[in-house]
């Protein structure tokens, strides 16, 4: 469930330029690499799990398969928007994560690394920060996504 | 060729499905049979109430007429459990219970000492020891760490995956 951005990215694209996803999460525009995300598709009601971890107060079930739900809106202190919110797969260190996000179809888009630079951002986890169709936008860290919380927590 | 299985109460608190192994269940009563007192008294032993919700932070409601207390024995503490609902008794094989995923990393990973499926709905296995109130709340082990500590609680009530 993706979109091509402008039918572009394609042509754009070399070896040396990083695909990303960009999606919204409370409106707020964010990118992950395309590597990192195992992919798109509705979001379904998640099952509450009583624990401590920082934003991790959920699971997804797919079939016979259970996944952790990260609540990336509530780490950015917003609430998702829309009426049918779909569910991101982070492909995070520790195994797929699911993430729900804003009902916007996410894009396709091609970035050259030399466009990257570093994230003022302290609020999530990054690989750095882009402009995408004149708006900046930070390419989310997707497979350390609460390593920066719970190392903040832990010291 | 020898199947090894354990058997779970599964129980329901609010929105969250849980299982307690089967043996260390001692008994399930109504409100009627547990009565208002701070412990239930059965065979000579003294079970004591344990807001098993409150200790989660679940919203649960405890009046409903589904609900039970179930008599609960590690051995070394005994219990008196208030749930909404006894949802059923099953016999899980080791291979499936599943461990919590590596991202819960707080004291869940103390509470919990893995988790299943029954009738399609996912059930967090507690861990008895815990609930009773056996183990101190401590600064969470990195996740190995605390996974052989669960198992190792596991097997001293016998039970547990």
């Amino acid at each position: 469930m993706l979109r091509a951005a402008h039918g572009k990215q394609q042509a754009h694209t070399t070896k040396r330029s990083w695909s990303v996803v960009v999606f919204s999460v409370g409106g707020l525009k964010l990118a992950a690499r395309t590597e990192d995300v195992g992919g798109v598709s509705p979001w379904m009601e998640s099952i509450p799990v009583p624990s401590q971890t920082p934003f991790v107060h959920a699971m997804l079930k797919r079939g016979n398969h259970v996944m952790p739900v990260y609540d990336l809106a509530s780490r950015l202190s917003c609430q998702v928007q829309g009426d049918r919110l779909l569910c991101l797969e982070a492909r995070h260190l520790d195994g797929p994560m699911a993430i729900c996000i804003d009902a916007d179809v996410p894009t396709l888009e091609a970035v050259e690394p030399t466009a990257i630079r570093p994230n003022g951002r302290m609020d999530v986890e990054t690989l750095g920060m882009v402009t995408i169709g004149g708006e900046d936008v930070a390419i989310v860290a997707l497979q350390r996504l609460g390593r920066l919380r719970q190392d903040a927590v832990r010291s | 060729m020898l199947v090894e299985t354990a058997g779970f109460l599964v129980v329901r608190l609010g929105a969250s499905y849980l299982a307690l192994p089967a043996n260390g269940v001692r008994g399930v009563l109504t409100q009627e049979e547990a009565g208002d007192e701070k412990a239930v008294t059965a065979s000579g032993t003294i079970y004591q109430f344990v807001d098993l919700a409150q200790r989660l932070a679940l919203v649960a409601d405890l009046s409903g007429i589904e609900m039970r207390t179930v008599l609960y024995s590690t051995g070394h503490s005994h219990g008196a459990i208030r749930v909404e609902q006894v949802v059923g008794l099953t016999d899980v094989e080791r291979k499936d219970c599943l461990p919590l995923p590596p991202q819960f990393q707080s004291d869940e990973r103390n509470w919990f000492g893995g988790m299943m499926f029954y009738q399609d709905r996912l059930v967090l296995l507690v861990n008895p020891s815990w609930a009773l109130g056996e183990l101190v709340e401590v600064i969470p082990a990195p996740v190995g760490q605390m996974e052989r500590m669960v198992e190792e609680t596991s097997a001293a009530v016998g039970g547990s995956c």
